[in-house]
């Protein structure tokens, strides 16, 4: 069974539009939401979700963040997780922070790479909120190895070396580090960057446990032809 | 090596560039030890970009200020500052690793001239990305770099300064990691960057220190540098970090100390993670980088070199301000009194010194003046009220 998440950037559009979509995801019954939580400075966001977040950046704060956060909780009953960069965490207080996303299943920090990611572990699961890992393609097995070790949710898998909102290229080195990743591996391992459309999550889905979907999504919801996009994910 | 000095620095990058730094790590630690690459490298500083540069007794200026001032002239250096150093020594360090193409950023656009410079020598591909405030107030530093065969990709996101063109030449880095290096100017980014910017600029140092026991016949009371990211500051502190020598960061004070209105960081902000590396940063109460000034490209920037934060917290090192008005008043000052005209960026060291003239009476003293400021005439001849 492949599982199939989303990404949206927190109020974006604006926050009718963006409640609107999560109620949506739960009628499509997907399996994991990602809320991203706007940084000033996304280095490893592409055009579409780094504009998503200047926009929200102009009118809103953590605070806010933090209480549509409770309200997606509300609407939404599967797994929740919170996206972001790591000064959002560590400018707010990463204690503060990790209390205040308590009702998030994981959090995900996209400049936060294994080897610095201790100090922020320890605030997170004292919350019960698990810090998920990356793998890249560019990964060796040793570091491959570690995440294994250190998970206790998804892992997720970056499909590409570049930005989100690329082109998913499944070549033979991405295939057997997914192959690699997966072995002994008790959770999930999740495809991102790169998934658009029905036809690259059936092909992302031979070699992972699901996939995310982000730049795409939020194109969608900004163009109100998210309804009919996440229909035709079906 | 951990990567960190005290509690500052990292690697808070993206999972996919950590192979690459761990890569880079271990490339420069045998580029150090490797005697016919320190060799190739001192060549080129010396009978390329001519080094050693000299240390300069400026009398009238000492008349004029009541004390002796000593200025380093990395201005003299081949394309007019200190950046040559840093940018001949990673591009002989990126060949070392067999990589055929070069990204960078640029602010001032000195440190882009520097890479286009080094890479025509050395035959790499340039890629140079400067924010569109930063190539309309620097224009002929974007004329040379042309000319010099770097594609130049103007920026045209977020504060369209330094700060973007570090997010695009992070992007474009992440996204061709096997062929390129990405040749920082400044002594900030993830760990190794600051160090490898150190070690490359701290010839600076190194001869300044020797220069002024040969002149002086003393070490001087103090050092003052201007700091932007921070790295012609790191190399001439570092050639008297163990002395009992006065080191002074001297930050863009802007038009005030307002958030916003100046790029004072280790002045007015606190410790925040940004571009690859914990150190001090200009920041709202939420951690978005907040916006920042300076009349200088150079120093226009939130952020700073961890071992700057480092050099602060274990207050071996000082930092101040200097205001816009009296960096200007130091670029007319040094011009008129001893005929050198200072980069913008370096006039803050120069008119640092000028505005504290008090405390340093009877002082020794040795200004880094980082880079010439033929570039920055345009910006001195649009500001209101300056008959220059």
């Amino acid at each position: 069974m492949c599982k199939l998440g989303i990404y949206l950037v927190c109020d974006y559009p604006n926050r009718e539009k963006f409640l609107e979509a999560v109620r949506v995801c739960e009628d499509f019954k997907i399996d994991f939401l990602e809320i991203g939580f706007p940084f000033s400075d996304p280095v490893a966001d592409g055009d579409a979700i780094e504009q998503a977040a200047f926009d929200v950046l102009q009118r809103e704060n953590t605070n806010d963040f933090v209480d549509r956060l409770k309200e997606v909780r509300a609407i939404f009953s599967k797994k929740l997780y919170v996206m972001t960069y790591a000064n959002v965490v560590f400018g707010y207080g990463s204690d503060r922070f990790a209390k205040d996303i308590e009702c998030a299943d994981g959090i995900i920090i996209a400049d936060l790479p294994y080897v610095e990611s201790k100090r922020f572990k320890k605030p997170f699961e004292k919350y019960g909120v698990n810090l998920i890992h990356f793998v890249t393609p560019e990964s060796t097995k040793e570091d491959m190895d570690k995440i294994k070790n250190s998970s206790k949710d998804f892992v997720y898998f970056v499909s590409m070396r570049g930005t989100t909102g690329g082109r998913l290229v499944l070549d033979d080195e991405l295939k057997s580090k997914l192959e690699y990743m997966k072995f002994g591996f008790n959770k999930d391992v999740i495809l991102g960057f790169g998934i658009k459309d029905k036809i690259d999550i059936k092909n992302a889905c031979e070699y992972s446990d699901g996939v995310v979907i982000g730049s795409e999504a939020v194109r969608n919801l900004n163009n109100n032809s998210f309804y009919n996009y996440i229909e035709s994910l079906f | 090596m951990n990567g960190y000095f005290g509690s500052y620095g990292g690697q808070f990058v993206p999972e996919t560039l950590i192979k690459t730094l761990r890569e880079l790590e271990d490339a420069f630690f045998r580029f150090k030890k490797d005697k016919i690459a320190k060799k190739e490298f001192e060549d080129y500083l010396k009978n390329y970009a001519g080094r050693e540069t000299p240390l300069y007794y400026a009398k009238n200026l000492s008349d004029y200020v009541g004390f002796k001032v000593y200025l380093k002239r990395e201005d003299l250096l081949h394309t007019g500052a200190h950046k040559l150093n840093n940018t001949l020594g990673q591009i002989l360090l990126a060949k070392f690793m067999g990589k055929n193409r070069i990204v960078a950023e640029t602010g001032a656009g000195q440190h882009g001239v520097a890479t286009a410079t080094a890479s025509a020598l050395l035959g790499m591909e340039c890629v140079v990305y400067m924010g569109k405030k930063d190539m309309e107030r620097q224009e002929p530093n974007v004329k040379r770099m042309k000319l010099l065969g770097a594609n130049v990709i103007k920026v045209e996101k977020g504060s369209m300064t330094l700060k973007s063109a570090i997010n695009e030449a992070l992007r474009d880095w992440v996204k061709n990691v096997k062929t390129t290096h990405y040749l920082l100017g400044s002594a900030v980014g993830p760990h190794p960057f600051p160090l490898i910017v150190k070690y490359f600029q701290s010839v600076i140092g190194k001869e300044a220190r020797k220069q002024i026991l040969n002149q002086e016949g003393r070490l001087p009371d103090s050092v003052v540098a201007c700091v932007g990211g921070g790295s012609n500051a790191i190399g001439i502190f570092s050639g008297f970090v163990k002395d009992n020598v006065e080191l002074i960061g001297v930050e863009a004070g802007g038009e005030s100390l307002e958030l916003g209105k100046h790029s004072a960081t280790l002045t007015k902000g606190r410790p925040g993670i940004l571009h690859g590396a914990l150190s001090y940063l200009l920041q709202d109460d939420y951690g978005q980088v907040a916006r920042v000034h300076s009349v200088s490209a150079g120093l226009d920037y939130p952020g700073v070199g961890p071992e700057h934060s480092y050099l602060k917290d274990s207050e071996r090192a000082k930092y101040d301000v200097c205001f816009d008005g009296e960096a200007i008043e130091g670029f007319k000052v040094l011009s008129r009194l001893e005929g050198i005209i200072p980069a913008l960026e370096s006039s803050h060291a120069v008119g640092y010194v000028l505005k504290n003239r008090d405390r340093f009476k009877d002082k020794l003293v040795i200004v880094n003046l980082s880079g010439r400021g033929d570039k920055d005439l345009g910006i001195i001849d649009s500001l209101e009220g300056n008959n220059v």
